[in-house]
């Protein structure tokens, strides 16, 4: 587990070949149907008047994520978006569309209310947690942190629901979000505490 | 040698003994990661194939004949942009600056290294030079 990008950070990012040429920008990120990883990306055309496109971009296809570009083999790569099946919709509930929602742990507690998604580049755009603007309790009011999210999470109703433990995993920053991660899935997967 | 140093040398003819241009630019394929031609500063921007220098001197270029220079041919030598100044990216997605300049070995037209304002890119990760980046490998 490497590279942890935010998902508010893609929004607007070039689409470049390894050639050099740059194909697109992102117009929006789509997330598998439960909300647990990355399908793809909607784009924009180019430039003044660049407006959407019909072809998407699938996670899968991509050669890298990085702060500054989306990297992709070549402009072949692109698909017309009937062609992609399994989206939950960019708009959609049901998809990572959870900015703004609720989170409660298991056992009723509430940490505070989700403003970005943290996407792991190298496995195929998992999704491993969310950046929240923590409740009293959890951190002074209004500080945002960062909340590990177990390997499988359906996103279903209006209210995230996360094990009680993440709470014990909440990192600052990015930087030792991963390692966070990592730790907090073993334990729900080897059921120590 | 440096692509800023060999800018405006003097290419000559020597069968004619008479100058025929200047060094407007390079044509890098970055598959090879060497220089395959010269944009000539002529009448307009002509090229002259690498492999048709006779040497790439140290006070000129020198070519048997002003007949070498010709049209660009379409594709790289005529849509390729200047790697001088040119945004550089890493196969990443990571940005490293621009390209100050490039050195290059004026014998067989390797490049050795990009340089930008913070590093020494070495020409073996070249990978693509294109409309928004010069693409370099991690």
């Amino acid at each position: 587990m490497s590279t942890l990008l935010r998902a508010t950070e893609l929004h607007g990012l070039v689409v470049v070949t390894l050639g050099g040429d740059e194909i697109a920008d992102v117009k929006d990120v789509v997330w598998r149907a439960a909300g647990g990883s990355v399908l793809g990306f909607t784009l924009n055309k180019r430039g003044l008047f660049g407006g959407p496109m019909k072809e998407v971009l699938t996670w899968a296809a991509l050669h890298w994520v990085g702060p500054d570009a989306v990297m992709v083999p070549d402009a072949t790569v692109l698909v017309h978006r009937d062609d992609v099946t399994g989206a939950g919709g960019a708009a959609g509930r049901g998809g990572g569309d959870v900015i703004g929602d609720d989170v409660l742990t298991e056992d009723g507690r509430r940490l505070g209310r989700v403003v970005d998604v943290i996407i792991e580049v190298e496995a195929s755009g998992d999704v491993v947690g969310y950046e929240i603007e923590a409740d009293e309790g959890l951190r002074s009011g209004g500080q945002r942190v960062l909340l590990p999210l177990p390997d499988t999470l359906a996103v279903s109703g209006e209210k995230l629901i996360v094990p009680a433990a993440a709470v014990d995993f909440v990192a600052d920053d990015l930087a030792g979000f991963g390692a966070a991660v990592e730790q907090f899935r073993t334990q729900l997967r080897t059921g120590t505490s | 040698m440096r692509f800023t140093e060999a800018l405006k040398r003097e290419i000559v003819d020597t069968s004619a003994a008479s100058s025929i241009g200047r060094v407007a630019g390079f044509v890098v394929d970055p598959r090879t990661h060497a220089v395959t031609a010269l944009r000539v500063k002529k009448a307009d921007h002509d090229i002259l194939a690498w492999d048709d220098v006779s040497a790439f001197g140290v006070d000129a270029v020198t070519v048997d004949t002003a007949a070498r220079i010709r049209a660009p041919h379409q594709g790289v030598e005529a849509d390729q942009p200047s790697l001088l100044g040119h945004r550089v990216l890493d196969e990443r997605g990571v940005e490293h600056g621009a390209v100050d300049d490039v050195e290059f070995d004026p014998e067989s037209g390797t490049v050795r290294y990009l340089l930008t304002s913070r590093e020494e890119i070495d020409g073996a990760r070249l990978r693509g030079i294109g409309t928004w980046a010069v693409v370099v490998s991690v």
